[in-house]
């Protein structure tokens, strides 16, 4: 397995906050946009993206509701909470000030 | 999310479990038939796609189990899993969990019951609120630090107290109380002031309290019940209030019932009644006769220390005023919590509380020495666990549900003794009029037992099992995993157990022995009279009908005539005091054409008036002189008896006989000749001084309303004559209540019960330290036998004997034994020290009882070694070696 395009440990939640800061999807969902937005690039356990979830929701930065999909299934729709968005904001802004620093060092001379 | 929500949200993961489990499936089983679909879209055969889906997701069972712990119960299974796996651990080993749970409940209990009584006798509260504002003040004299107050000295600290608080004083007075048609009752009367209710903030349950007009002579002729009197006499009738009863033979007007929470046992608690204090003109202004008690309740604006300190200033004033009576005696204030137990209550308490922590030490180290024994033999157990990778949490985590297991089930057995020792007490306790000690558990006991009980198992049976299981994984896996290594330092270590623990059994060995021998001489003291074929019993003249000296001489007269007279008796006596218990009358002497020593420092004795025949019923020999006779009357001129000490003390070596010795009263002495010198006597109880000077006067000459009756059979069982003497005297007066009329020998032994309860205590303590000490002992001298065995084997097929190798184990265990009694003697002596400086009425000091306690132990411990060491018997040496 490509380990070089392994998350950084706790970033999960933050692509999965984004990702739903644009609206509510189910698991299923959330994956595929993942995979679309980062272009096929990331490696991840599908399936680890369910306890973070269920962590989220205990956090209440999300909430979940059963709901129809297009095709008549049973699932799973995830929302942003107004938390969820705070909680986004923040992790955001310390993401980019991090990156930065990291940046500033590793491509200093 | 508020709190209540993340709550409402875990709680209901934890009731409606297989619907998040079952939402959690389907939501994962879509999602991978989703990624399925879309491979098999790709090309993919439906089989591979699906197989395709569940690689790219992960390991569903793993997801399915961290997704569980966001839950926030996993903790909560995994104890739950813990303590299955603990119970069905210690159901399967029956005898291990039983030992140990009976090790810690005995233990803890014997704490738990000692701490109760502490936590009830000491600490709780009187049941009078702001009870900390409540004191009680003394007129401590030269012979007794907690005395009374005369009325004139406590009228005039009344007067003066002004701003420092309110004041009110009571007196306890024996009482006939008696109706028509029922037999009279001795009762305790309480004589008090009107205001003493609401100094102490309490009021009756039915009915008033007294009238301040009500302390008059004449207009005191009112009853408030005790609820006790009110329960057991009237069955709590409630039209009681109104109603008139005969107390003394006179007719009093009950006017209230006091609640039952009043009569706390630790402070007016044998009360049977209250009638108000009225004095007359000629009592009131009585300097001599200290008979008041007196408490404060100090004003919120003063604080304690100005209480003291003002009624200490009062008291010197009046010492300084009253010379004559008041030259030795100084006014000091405590506390009323603090006054409610005897003076040594606390270092009793202490010690024994003390002592109980060294049963609790004996059994902690039986409960290390179990668990250690059980850890080890459960190493390769814990060694493959760890090599398969459980963590050392998870090795831990079922020990530590054993250890709350085990805490809880010794905490319920200790609860169960501690309850079971404070209805023992209370039953010892129970006194002639239904008074007893009263003690219920309480909610800081149970808390102390589980505490108590938990710190122990996890102190005393997790410590040295981590500890060894720290040592020992490696080590265990390595040779074999015989399970039952236990190397040197284990050996060593419970060794050093045992050692400890007969020590300590030891001193609690030599405490209980002290207390047994103690109270035995106690109540065997017969110094100066004689006990055998003797009832005694306590009669009390009711004041109406007895109103001077000539109707109670004339009575007097008359009963010991009927007394004599019975059938088997062959002497009768009538006196104020017994020899067995401590004479109450202290009096100060001058004696005839000597220089008076300065007022107030006289020399003092104690005085008891005693009929004729009184010397001859208790059997007390006269040395000098002759004995009181019928011709000593009232009119008679004034004679006196004097004991050895009283006439060495005043006489030295001169012949007292037909000296003169006078009160000290007035200034007009009223001489009475001494007649006669007798044998001193010494009380059979426990809480009073050396003996004193004694003094005798006729009754004639000093009558007294309540009196002690003494019959001397001749040769009769005593116990045959008690009824027909109480028969006697209810056809002498039916209004004459009588009480505590037994052989004197009962009198004493129920008269010494508190000592004889700490002499319990003692004793029981000290028969579970050796019980526990023993089965120790025999623990490990059982391990090592089923350690040994193969090298016994080697011996007995290289030619020892079954008698070598016996002795061999029994040396082994005995020498462990001897060690820990010989360290265990310097605390036994210091032990033994102790309790003879805080019983001073105990004689308590025995080597022997030390030898005994020795050689007692050595005998238990050679048993207990004994009967494993049997076992050597048994093995057989080819079988053995060969299994090897």
């Amino acid at each position: 397995m490509a380990a070089k395009n392994e998350l950084f440990p706790g970033t999960l939640d933050m692509l999965v906050l984004r990702v739903l800061s644009r609206g509510e999807l189910h698991g299923w969902g959330i994956t595929n946009k993942l995979e679309q937005l980062s272009k096929s690039a990331l490696q991840v356990d599908e399936g680890s993206l369910y306890p973070a979830l269920y962590r989220m929701e205990e956090k209440g930065w999300i909430e979940a509701e059963w709901k129809m999909t297009e095709n008549s299934r049973r699932a799973k729709y995830y929302t942003l909470t107004r938390a969820g968005r705070k909680q986004l904001e923040t992790e955001h802004a310390s993401w980019d000030r991090m990156s930065a620093i990291i940046a500033l060092v590793m491509h200093s001379a | 999310m508020t709190l209540l929500r993340c709550i409402a949200r875990r709680l209901r993961h934890l009731f409606r479990r297989r619907q998040s489990e079952a939402e959690m499936l389907e939501e994962m089983r879509f999602h991978l038939e989703q990624r399925a679909a879309d491979f098999a879209a790709e090309g993919l055969p439906e089989e591979e796609a699906r197989y395709a889906a569940q690689k790219k997701f992960g390991n569903v069972g793993s997801l399915q189990e961290r997704a569980r712990e966001t839950w926030g119960w996993g903790w909560l299974e995994r104890a739950f899993k813990d303590f299955r796996l603990a119970l069905r651990q210690l159901t399967g080993n029956p005898g291990f969990t039983l030992l140990a749970i009976l090790t810690l409940g005995l233990g803890i209990g014997a704490n738990t019951a000692m701490f109760s009584t502490i936590d009830l006798v000491l600490f709780k509260p009187l049941p009078y609120p702001d009870g900390d504002r409540l004191l009680r003040i003394y007129r401590a004299t030269s012979q007794n630090r907690d005395g009374h107050f005369s009325p004139a000295d406590f009228l005039d600290f009344q007067r003066a107290k002004a701003g420092y608080g309110d004041v009110a004083a009571y007196t306890l007075v024996n009482a006939s109380l008696s109706e028509a048609g029922r037999p009279a009752e001795f009762a305790l009367a309480d004589r008090i002031n009107a205001n003493l209710f609401s100094l102490l903030g309490v009021r009756p349950q039915l009915g008033r309290a007294f009238r301040p007009e009500e302390e008059a002579p004449g207009r005191d002729r009112v009853v408030i019940l005790s609820q006790r009197v009110w329960r057991n006499r009237y069955d709590k009738q409630p039209d009681i209030i109104g109603r008139t009863i005969r107390i003394d033979g006179e007719q009093h007007k009950v006017v209230g019932v006091m609640p039952e929470t009043f009569n706390d046992w630790r402070h007016l608690g044998g009360v049977d009644f209250f009638r108000p204090l009225a004095f007359t003109l000629e009592q009131a202004a009585d300097r001599r006769g200290a008979i008041l008690r007196v408490l404060v309740r100090r004003a919120p604006a003063r604080s304690q220390a100005e209480v003291t300190g003002f009624v200490a200033d009062l008291g010197a004033r009046q010492a300084a005023d009253f010379p004559e009576v008041n030259a030795e005696t100084s006014w000091r204030a405590a506390p009323l919590q603090s006054t409610v137990t005897a003076r040594n209550a606390w270092p009793m308490f202490l010690m024994m509380l003390a002592l109980s922590g060294l049963v609790l030490l004996i059994a902690c180290s039986n409960l290390a020495n179990l668990l250690l024994a059980r850890t080890m033999a459960r190493a390769r157990e814990f060694a493959v666990r760890a090599a398969l990778g459980a963590s050392r949490t998870q090795l831990l985590r079922p020990l530590v549900a054993e250890s709350l297991l085990l805490a809880l089930a010794g905490g319920v057995c200790a609860v169960f003794l501690a309850n079971w020792f404070l209805d023992y007490m209370s039953m010892r306790s129970i006194g002639d009029n239904g008074e007893a000690i009263v003690l219920q558990l309480g909610w800081a006991v149970f808390g102390w037992a589980f505490a108590a009980s938990l710190g122990t198992a996890v102190a005393f049976g997790l410590a040295p099992a981590l500890f060894a299981l720290r040592l020992d994984l490696n080590h265990t896996l390595k040779s074999g995993g015989r399970g039952t290594t236990g190397g040197r330092g284990h050996q060593r270590f419970r060794q050093v157990l045992i050692v400890g623990q007969f020590a300590v059994a030891m001193t609690l060995l030599a405490a209980a022995g002290v207390e047994v021998r103690g109270l035995h001489e106690l109540n065997n003291r017969r110094s100066g009279w004689e006990s055998e074929k003797l009832v005694t019993g306590t009669i009390l003249l009711p004041a109406a009908q007895y109103s001077d000296a000539e109707k109670i001489a004339a009575f007097h007269r008359l009963a010991l005539e009927r007394l004599a007279a019975l059938p088997g008796v062959a002497s009768a006596s009538i006196s104020s005091f017994t020899p067995f218990f401590s004479w109450t009358d202290t009096r100060k002497f001058v004696v005839e054409s000597r220089d008076r020593p300065p007022r107030g420092h006289e020399p003092a004795a104690v005085v008891n008036g005693v009929s004729p025949g009184y010397f001859d019923a208790y059997g007390t020999r006269v040395l000098a002189g002759r004995a009181f006779t019928e011709r000593d009357t009232a009119a008679a001129s004034k004679v006196y008896i004097i004991s050895e000490l009283t006439a060495r003390a005043l006489f030295g070596s001169e012949n007292p006989i037909g000296r003169r010795l006078a009160q000290a009263d007035g200034d007009n002495p009223l001489w009475g000749e001494i007649v006669g010198v007798v044998r001193d006597v010494e009380p059979a109880v426990s809480d009073v001084n050396p003996v004193t000077s004694q003094v005798y006067q006729p009754m004639a000459q000093q009558p007294r309303r309540q009196n002690e009756i003494a019959v001397r059979t001749t040769g009769l069982a005593p116990s045959t004559l008690i009824d027909r003497i109480r028969a006697t005297m209810a056809e002498l007066d039916p209004d004459l209540p009588v009480r505590m009329l037994q052989t004197a020998d009962v009198t004493i032994d129920r008269a010494n019960y508190q000592t004889a309860i700490g002499r319990d205590i003692f004793t029981g303590m000290a028969l579970l330290g050796l019980g526990l000490a023993s089965l120790g002992i025999y623990g490990i001298i059982a391990r090592t036998m089923a350690q040994r065995t193969g090298e016994f084997a080697i011996r007995l097929a290289l030619g020892a004997t079954l008698g070598n190798i016996t002795r061999l184990v029994l040396t082994s265990g005995v020498k462990l034994a001897l060690v820990g009694s010989i360290l265990g003697l310097f605390g036994a002596i210091g032990t033994c020290r102790l309790l003879a400086s805080l019983n001073p009425g105990l004689h308590l000091d025995s080597p022997l009882v030390l030898v005994g306690t020795t050689l007692l132990l050595v005998a238990v411990a050679l048993v207990a070694c004994w009967i494993p060491a049997r076992r050597a018997g048994k093995i057989d040496a080819m079988q053995v070696l060969r299994a090897e």
